[in-house]
C-alpha cells in the first residue's frame, strides 16, 4: 500500500541544514499494523506527515497504492488525503468551537457527503466507540480519553484506508490508553492499515512490525507477528 | 452545508463575545454614520426635482467686476426678465419673485364674526403671475394658473390657511397683510397650496400678487438694466433650446441694453443660467432664494462617512489577522481532514460577512431610532421618496456585504493559506508582515481620530472666539421688539417713550435694521470732488438720535445724533471709520463737515457728515467691516425698537412691555428676540458643523479604542508566557504595565505626528472663510496629543494591568 524509497527531508535555516530524513526506505502492506520508534528528532513525525501528504519530500520516491504521489500539488493532495487518509493525533486537535457529533461530522461535510448519510454514519461511528450519549457535547466538556475517541472515530468517519497516529497515547493515563489501543487494534483487524509513531514500548506490542529509527534512518525492523 | 457554514460562524461568534462585540458595533457605528450621512446628502441632491418642467427651468444670475468687488448674485433688475423675453425667441417664460426683504416676519389681519384675529408669518414673497404655472405647486384650492393674476391676491401654505380657516374653505376670504416691504393692504386668498415633501430652493410660505402692493409701480415701471438687483428671475427655455447657446448671445444683449451705464459706473457686468435643479448646491452664489447648500461640507461629511467605515474595517482585519495563531489551529485540523484553500476562504469570509449583516441590520435599527436626533444637528428634515429610501438601504446592504468581504479578505487569505502542520506543532506565529500590517492600521486608525480631535478643537476655538469678539457694539442685555404692522410702526414713537418710563431701561433706540440681520439697502456714494464713477458702496441704517447711543457705538469724531442736536435733518450723515478711508477722506477728523453724495435719475443727493463712528460689525465675523452710514429717520418707518435693560427680572420686565403693547397696538401680537442671540444666529451653520463634527470625532475615537483594546486584549493573550517568566524573574506590576503599553503609546505618538499637519492644513482651508479668525496655536496640538495618550493609556492599561496582575504559574502552564 505504502511504498517509500530514499525519501529525503531537510530542514534549512540560516547556517544548518539539518537531515531529518536520510535515504529512508521500507514498504507498509495493506492491512498492516506497523509502529515506528525511536528517541525525539529522529524524524519519526516528519515521515508520518509526509506519509499523510502534509509535507513535501526533499528526494525519493512515495508510492501511495502504486501512485507516486510526491510531486502531488496541494489539491491532489487534499483529494488523496480526505478520501484515503485518517489521523489521530497525540493533542486529539478537536475543534473547540464544534459538538462531538459536529466535529466527526466534518471530513464527512469535505467529501461531499448528503446531510442524511452523514448522520448515520457519525452517530454509526459514535456507537462504535461509545460516545453517543457524549455526542452533544464539546470537547473541553470530555475527559482526555473521551477526547482521543472523538479523534479516531472522526479519523475512521470516512472509511479510511489508512490511518496515521502520532503518539496516540501520548496525553492519556494508561486505562484511557490501553483503550484507544484496543481501538485501533480493532480498526485493524477489520481491514483498515495503521502506521503509528509512539515512544512507548507498551503500545508498540500492540502492532504487527516495529520500525525503529535514529537519525532519519531506518535501525532495525522487529517483525512481531 | 451553507447551513452548518451559518452554524459555525454564529458559534464563533458567541465564543469570541469580546471580539464579536467589538467588530460588529465597530462596524454598527460606521454604517449608522455613513447612512445617516448618505441621507443627509440624498436630501441635499434632492431639491427641486419634482417640478414638471424642470429642465427647462433655469435662474438667471449676474456677475459684476468693479474696481472694489467682485461678486456673483442670484437677483437682478425687475426690468430684466420683460427685456430678455422680448430679444430671446427661445425664452417661452418669465417669472420673477422678489423677497419681503424689509419683513423678518409680516403681520397678518383676519377679521370675521369673532372679532380680528392677528399674527405673524414669515417668509412670504411677491410673485408673478406666472410663478405657479412655472413651477409645480400642489394646490388644495384655487387655481394655480390664475391665482396671482387678479391685483391683491395672496396664495397660502396649508398650514397657514389652517391656522386662520381651521378646515373652512380659504379661497375667496380677505386678509389684511401688514409688510414692512409691501405696505399695509387687503388681499383676497385664491390659492391654498401644500408645501412638496421633496426640498424646494424656494420655500415660500405665502406669495402676494405684483399689482396691489407697495412695490407695484417699483416691479412694473422700472426700466434699469444695471441698478436695483433685487429680483430673483426664472426662464423657462422652449424644449429643444440650448441654454448655453442663450448664454453666448448675453455678452451682445449687455452691450447693446446696459453698455454705456455700466461702463460710466466701471462696472463690468456678465449674466449667466443656473438650471433649477443646481441652484441649491451647484450654484455659485451663497445667498439665494435660501440659503444655498455647501459643497464643501458635504465633502466633509462624506470624508468622515467613509473614514468611519474604513475604521470599523481595519478594526475588523486587525483584530481577525491578530487573532489567526488561536484560529490557525482550526485551519490546520481542518486542512488535514481534506478542506480545501477555497472552502475555507469561503468560511472566513462568510463569517465575517455575517458580522457585517448583523452591523447592518442593528445599524438600520439605529438610523430609525436616531434620526429624529440627527434631523436636529442637521437642521433639516429628511424626507426621501419611499423608493429612493429601499434603494439606498439596498445599496448599504450591498456596501455592508461589501465592508464584510473587505475586512474579512486579508484574515480570510490570510489563515486558509496556513502550513497545516506548521501550526499544528505549534510553530506557527504572526509573520512579521502581518505584525507590521496591525501596526500601520492602528497607526491609520488613530490618525483619523487624531485629526477629528484636532477638528473639533479649532473649530470650538473659533465657535468661541465668534462668540467672544468684541463686536464694536454692546450685544448683550439688548432686548429687540420687531415693528411690523402699519399700528405698531405708527405708535413706535409713543411706544418708546411709554416703555422708558420702565426702570429696568436704560435706553432705547429705533432703526431700520441692527447688527446681525440683512442689511439690504446700500447706495453708491461719492465724496465731495469725487463723481459716481468713484462711488463705493456704503450701506444705509435710517435710525433715531437714540440708536448709537443703545448700542454704544462711540464716536471718534465729529459727533453722533442727540436729543440735544435737534437741528440734524435727514441729510445729516454718520459714517464708520472703513467709509472715511473708503471714501478717500484721510482722516475722520477730515471728513466731519464735508458731504458725500449719489447721483440718482440725473439729481445729486448730498449727506453732510457730521460725525464718524468707531468701526462695528454690522455683519457677522465671515465678512469685513465695509463702509456703512446712518440717517437721520423722521417719519414712521422704523421696523425695530431695541432696548438695552439692566439685569433684573426680565420676567416682569416682559410683562410690563407686553401690557405698554397691548394698550396701544392691540390688534398685533407683541414679539421680541435678543439681539446677542440674533448676532449668533449667523454662525448656524458652523455651529452644525461644529456638533456634527463633535459627534462624528467621538465615535472615531470609540471605534478606535474599541480597536485598540481589542489588540491589547490579544496583545496581552499572546504574551501571557513572556508576563510569567518576567515575574518570576522578579518584574514588577508597573514595569509590566509599561512594557505593554509601551508598544502602542509610540503607535499612537507615530499618528500624532501624521495627523497634526494634515489636520493643520485642512483646518487652516476652513477658517479661509472667516475674514476674523483664531490662529491654530501649539497649545491646540498638545491638548490632542494629551487627550488622545490619556485615552490610550486608559484603553491599554486596563488589559495590561490584568495580565500584570494573573498568577504567573498558570500563565507559564499554558504553553
Amino acid at each position: 500500500m505504502i511504498k517509500i524509497t530514499n525519501l529525503e527531508k531537510y530542514y534549512k535555516t540560516e547556517e544548518v541544514q539539518t537531515i531529518a530524513l536520510n535515504k529512508l526506505s521500507f514498504e507498509v502492506k495493506e492491512g498492516e499494523f506497523a509502529a515506528i520508534m525511536g528517541p525525539s528528532g529522529c524524524g519519526k513525525s516528519t515521515l508520518l506527515n509526509i506519509l499523510g501528504l502534509l509535507d513535501d519530500p526533499d528526494g525519493g520516491s512515495y508510492l501511495f497504492n502504486g501512485t507516486e504521489v510526491s510531486g502531488f500539488n496541494e489539491r491532489q493532495r487534499a483529494k488523496l488525503r480526505k478520501h484515503n487518509i485518517g489521523f489521530v493525533f497525540q493533542s486529539f486537535n478537536l475543534i473547540d468551537e464544534l459538538s462531538v457529533f459536529e466535529n466527526v461530522e466534518l471530513p464527512l461535510i469535505y467529501t461531499g457527503v448528503k446531510p442524511a448519510e452523514r448522520k448515520e454514519r457519525v452517530h454509526q461511528v459514535l456507537e462504535k466507540m461509545q460516545i453517543m450519549h457524549r455526542r452533544k457535547h464539546f470537547p473541553q466538556q470530555l475527559s482526555g480519553g473521551q477526547q482521543q475517541r472523538v479523534a479516531v472515530a472522526r479519523a475512521v468517519v470516512n472509511n479510511p484506508k489508512l490511518i496515521l497516529a502520532d503518539e496516540p497515547t501520548g496525553n492519556l493515563d494508561s486505562s484511557n490508553g490501553n483503550e484507544v489501543m484496543d481501538l485501533l487494534t480493532e480498526l485493524n483487524e477489520a481491514g483498515t492499515t495503521i502506521i503509528m509513531v509512539t515512544h512507548s514500548e507498551h503500545d508498540a506490542k500492540f502492532s504487527h512490525r516495529i520500525i525503529r529509527m535514529l537519525d532519519g534512518q531506518k535501525v532495525t525492523e522487529n517483525v512481531l507477528v | 452545508m451553507l447551513r452548518s457554514y451559518i452554524k459555525f460562524a454564529f458559534r464563533n461568534l458567541v465564543k469570541h463575545k469580546i471580539f464579536s462585540i467589538i467588530n460588529i458595533l465597530g462596524l454598527t457605528i460606521g454604517l449608522t454614520c455613513c447612512m445617516l450621512i448618505s441621507l443627509y446628502i440624498l436630501h441635499e441632491y434632492s431639491y427641486d426635482n419634482y417640478h414638471k418642467n424642470g429642465d427647462q427651468i433655469y435662474q438667471i444670475d449676474t456677475e459684476r467686476i468693479s474696481a472694489e468687488d467682485i461678486g456673483a448674485r442670484a437677483t437682478v433688475p425687475a426690468a430684466l426678465a420683460g427685456t430678455l423675453s422680448n430679444e430671446f425667441p427661445e425664452i417661452e417664460e418669465t417669472t420673477r419673485l422678489l423677497r419681503l426683504f424689509n419683513d423678518d416676519k409680516t403681520l397678518f389681519s383676519y377679521e370675521s364674526k369673532n372679532g380680528i384675529s392677528t399674527f405673524y408669518e414669515k417668509k412670504g414673497y411677491v410673485a408673478d403671475a406666472s410663478f405657479f404655472d412655472m413651477f409645480t405647486y400642489n394646490f388644495l384650492e384655487g387655481n394655480a394658473a390664475t391665482a396671482l393674476k387678479e391685483p391683491n391676491s395672496i396664495v397660502i401654505s396649508e398650514e397657514i390657511a389652517q391656522k386662520i380657516f381651521k378646515n373652512k374653505e380659504a379661497v375667496g376670504n380677505q386678509l389684511r397683510i401688514s409688510s414692512s416691504t409691501n405696505g399695509d393692504h387687503n388681499h383676497r386668498v385664491t390659492g391654498v397650496f401644500r408645501p412638496s415633501k421633496s426640498p424646494s430652493h424656494i420655500d415660500g410660505r405665502f406669495f402676494l400678487s405684483v399689482e396691489g402692493g407697495n412695490m407695484e409701480d417699483f416691479i412694473l415701471n422700472s426700466s434699469t438694466l444695471v441698478n436695483n438687483n433685487m429680483f430673483y428671475t426664472y426662464l423657462k427655455l422652449k424644449p429643444g433650446s440650448d441654454p448655453e447657446a442663450l448664454e453666448a448671445k448675453f455678452p451682445v444683449f449687455i452691450r447693446q441694453h446696459m453698455g454705456k451705464e455700466l461702463e460710466s459706473k466701471g462696472i463690468k457686468a456678465s449674466f449667466f443660467l443656473t438650471p433649477l435643479k443646481q441652484i441649491h448646491l451647484e450654484s455659485r452664489i451663497a445667498e439665494n432664494v435660501t440659503s444655498s447648500g455647501s459643497k464643501k461640507y458635504l465633502y466633509i461629511l462624506i470624508t468622515i462617512a467613509i473614514l468611519t467605515l474604513v475604521i470599523a474595517c481595519i478594526n475588523f482585519m486587525n483584530l481577525s489577522t491578530s487573532r489567526s495563531s488561536k484560529r490557525g489551529i482550526e485551519v490546520g485540523i481542518k486542512k488535514v481532514l481534506g478542506a480545501e484553500k477555497k472552502r475555507l476562504l469561503w468560511q472566513f469570509l462568510g463569517e465575517s460577512v455575517l458580522m457585517s449583516l448583523i452591523a447592518y441590520l442593528l445599524a438600520f435599527t439605529t438610523v430609525l431610532l436616531f434620526l429624529p436626533v440627527f434631523e436636529k444637528i442637521a437642521g433639516k428634515e429628511i424626507v426621501l421618496p419611499l423608493s429612493q429610501e429601499i434603494q439606498l438601504f439596498a445599496f448599504f446592504l450591498l456596501i455592508a456585504i461589501i465592508a464584510g468581504l473587505f475586512a474579512g479578505s486579508y484574515p480570510a487569505f490570510f489563515l486558509s493559506s496556513f502550513k497545516p502542520i506548521k501550526v499544528l506543532k505549534g510553530k506557527f506565529s504572526n509573520s512579521l508582515e502581518a505584525v507590521s500590517l496591525r501596526k500601520t492600521l492602528v497607526v491609520v486608525q488613530f490618525v483619523i481620530a487624531i485629526a477629528l480631535i484636532i477638528s473639533s478643537i479649532v473649530i470650538a476655538k473659533q465657535m468661541t472666539f465668534l462668540r467672544s469678539t468684541d463686536l464694536g457694539f454692546q450685544k448683550n442685555q439688548q432686548l429687540i421688539i420687531p415693528l411690523r404692522g402699519s399700528v405698531a410702526k405708527e405708535n413706535s414713537l409713543n411706544l418708546k417713550q411709554q416703555l422708558e418710563t420702565n426702570p429696568q431701561v436704560k435706553s432705547i433706540g429705533a432703526s431700520t435694521y441692527y447688527p446681525g440681520i440683512s442689511n439690504p439697502t446700500d447706495w453708491l456714494m461719492y465724496k465731495e470732488g469725487n463723481t459716481m464713477e468713484n462711488a463705493k458702496s456704503v450701506f444705509i441704517n435710517r435710525i433715531d438720535n437714540s440708536f448709537l447711543q443703545t448700542l454704544e457705538i462711540k464716536p471718534v469724531a465729529g459727533r453722533i445724533f442727540s436729543e440735544e442736536f435737534t437741528g440734524d435733518s435727514e441729510n445729516s450723515m454718520v459714517i464708520n471709520q472703513t467709509a472715511v478711508t473708503k471714501m478717500g477722506f484721510s482722516s475722520p477728523q477730515d471728513a466731519i463737515g464735508k458731504w458725500m453724495a449719489f447721483d440718482w435719475e440725473g439729481e445729486q443727493h448730498r449727506f453732510e457728515i457730521i460725525g464718524v463712528v468707531k468701526d462695528f460689525h454690522f455683519k457677522d465675523l465671515h465678512t469685513e467691516i465695509e463702509p456703512y452710514g446712518f440717517l437721520l429717520n423722521s417719519d414712521n418707518s422704523q421696523n425695530y425698537l431695541i432696548a438695552q435693560v439692566n439685569r433684573g427680572n426680565f420676567k416682569d420686565l416682559l410683562n410690563s412691555f407686553e401690557k405698554t403693547w397691548k394698550k396701544l397696538i392691540p390688534n398685533e401680537p407683541f414679539e421680541y428676540s435678543f439681539l446677542d442671540k440674533d448676532f449668533q444666529k449667523n454662525y448656524e451653520v458652523e455651529n452644525r458643523l461644529a456638533t456634527m463634527i463633535n459627534y462624528f470625532t467621538l465615535m472615531a475615537i470609540f471605534i478606535s479604542c474599541l480597536g485598540l483594546f481589542g489588540l491589547a486584549t490579544f496583545n496581552a493573550e499572546q504574551r501571557i508566557r513572556e508576563i510569567g517568566l518576567r515575574k518570576v524573574l522578579g518584574a514588577s506590576v508597573s514595569s509590566i504595565v509599561t512594557l505593554l503599553s509601551l508598544d502602542f503609546i509610540k503607535l499612537v505618538m507615530l499618528a500624532v505626528l501624521i495627523a497634526s499637519p494634515l489636520a493643520w492644513y485642512g483646518m487652516q482651508q476652513w477658517l479661509q472663510t472667516f475674514a476674523y479668525r483664531i490662529d491654530i496655536s501649539w497649545q491646540i496640538f498638545a491638548v490632542a496629543i494629551l487627550i488622545t495618550a490619556v485615552i490610550t493609556l486608559i484603553t491599554v492599561s486596563f488589559q495590561a494591568i490584568k495580565a500584570a496582575l494573573s498568577n504567573p504559574v498558570k500563565n507559564l502552564r499554558t504553553e
